[in-house]
């Protein structure tokens, strides 16, 4: 094989497209002649460097500008884009930045004036202190409870006493309303001095102490 | 059955905008760096890029699914408008220089050290400026293949010749460039 023939075989013999037979006398020839495999040597390097060619990315204002120009609308902005257009972008201005160290210092000498009592104000809301609070809110509430179980016991206790008393003096009441007419003379005397001392006891002694 | 693209289109024949932007956004990138590659100027990609975008948005309707894939055609009507501002121009620019690759924006590596940025961008300036000494044709054939990655079937479809002949056009292409920038080291005394 001469050199153009091989020259005109080099692409198929680095494809490896080439026939069994050809690939033979191509890689004979390449052991020959020096400046043929120099040849193919370069071709690989050039072919390496065309593969690791550097892409470009084009900028978003391409992408705008042939939006603007086909359906007349803008670009869809993505999530990011639009965090750093709407929320990111206007904070991190000169002004916002003034404006946050003005307020740090602000926040930093509040706490410096008020340091005890928000010491104190945060040590309420450790969560021992909160556990102590609720325990001793849920004792504060259990002796309450106890003393309203107590008073109204003592209050049904008065409720029965007074019932029983009224239906003793009303028992009493239908007693004397029973009296025969006849007896109604003769026993006038004791009837007024029972009137007068009607069973040894006023109405006010009937009265819990 | 139709694929995502075709989809994409039918949704904007429809006047549905935002099938439209998807569209934008996934070829605007793939139609800039070709544009790139052809005219080596950043400003003439993007009104390139601007330019067959519209044309496209315009052209939807005449898109036939059956006669190839959605990339094909939107790469035919790049390709056309590229040669079309060349044959107007009668050059294709010739190198820009690196201090126009170092204001872009890299995105092939995440954080490139700065030897090694400087380092590609000197290689691919080398590299360049051997595709500018080829002639229109060859270069295409050396863009289409090597650099974007296109299968020969795909290149021929796109050109609009037989395979065989993009198949000898790369050879070619690969040849004079090899013979070229190793002539050019050469000269320089560089080993890269």
């Amino acid at each position: 094989m001469k050199c153009p023939q091989f020259e005109e075989r080099l692409s198929e013999y680095m494809d490896r497209t080439l026939p069994a037979s050809e690939m033979g006398q191509v890689a004979e020839h390449l052991h020959e002649c020096a400046n043929c495999s120099a040849l193919l040597e370069e071709m690989r390097s050039i072919l390496l460097r065309c593969r690791s060619f550097p892409s470009y990315e084009p900028e978003i204002a391409l992408i705008e500008r042939v939006l603007l120009r086909t359906t007349g609308r803008p670009r869809t902005r993505t999530f990011r884009e639009l965090l750093d257009q709407y929320f990111l972008r206007p904070l991190l201005t000169p002004r916002f930045a003034a404006g946050a160290v003005l307020t740090l210092m602000f926040i930093g000498l509040t706490f410096g004036l008020f340091r005890d009592r928000i010491s104190s104000a945060t040590a309420l809301l450790s969560p021992r202190e909160l556990f102590s609070q609720m325990d001793r809110g849920a004792q504060a509430l259990y002796s309450r409870g106890l003393k309203v179980y107590d008073k109204k016991n003592e209050w049904q206790a008065q409720f029965t006493f007074i019932k029983n008393n009224m239906l003793n003096r009303l028992g009493l009441m239908i007693d004397q309303l029973d009296v025969p007419v006849e007896g109604k003379k003769k026993s006038g005397e004791p009837r007024q001095q029972q009137e007068k001392n009607p069973s040894g006891k006023s109405s006010l002694l009937l009265l819990p102490t | 059955m139709l694929s995502s693209d075709e989809k994409l289109v039918e949704r904007c024949i429809q006047g549905d905008d935002t099938a439209w932007e998807q569209i934008v956004t996934s070829y605007t990138r793939r139609i800039y760096n070709l544009g790139y590659r052809y005219t080596n100027r950043r400003d003439e990609a993007e009104d390139l890029t601007q330019e067959i975008l519209i044309r496209v948005y315009q052209n939807l309707k005449s898109f036939r699914a059956d006669a190839g894939t959605f990339q094909n055609w939107i790469l035919k009507v790049g390709r056309n408008l590229i040669i079309d501002h060349y044959r107007q121009t009668r050059r294709f620019q010739q190198a820009a220089g690196t201090e126009e690759l170092e204001t872009m924006n890299l995105k092939d590596e995440k954080v490139p050290s700065p030897e090694r940025t400087v380092e590609r961008d000197e290689a691919a300036r080398f590299l360049r400026e051997g595709l500018e000494a080829l002639s229109p044709e060859l270069k295409e054939a050396i863009i289409l293949r090597d650099i974007e990655g296109m299968a020969y079937l795909e290149i021929a479809g796109l050109l609009g010749i037989p395979e065989g002949t993009v198949k000898s056009r790369i050879n070619r292409g690969r040849l004079e460039l090899a013979k070229l920038l190793s002539k050019r080291r050469a000269q320089l005394g560089w080993q890269m």
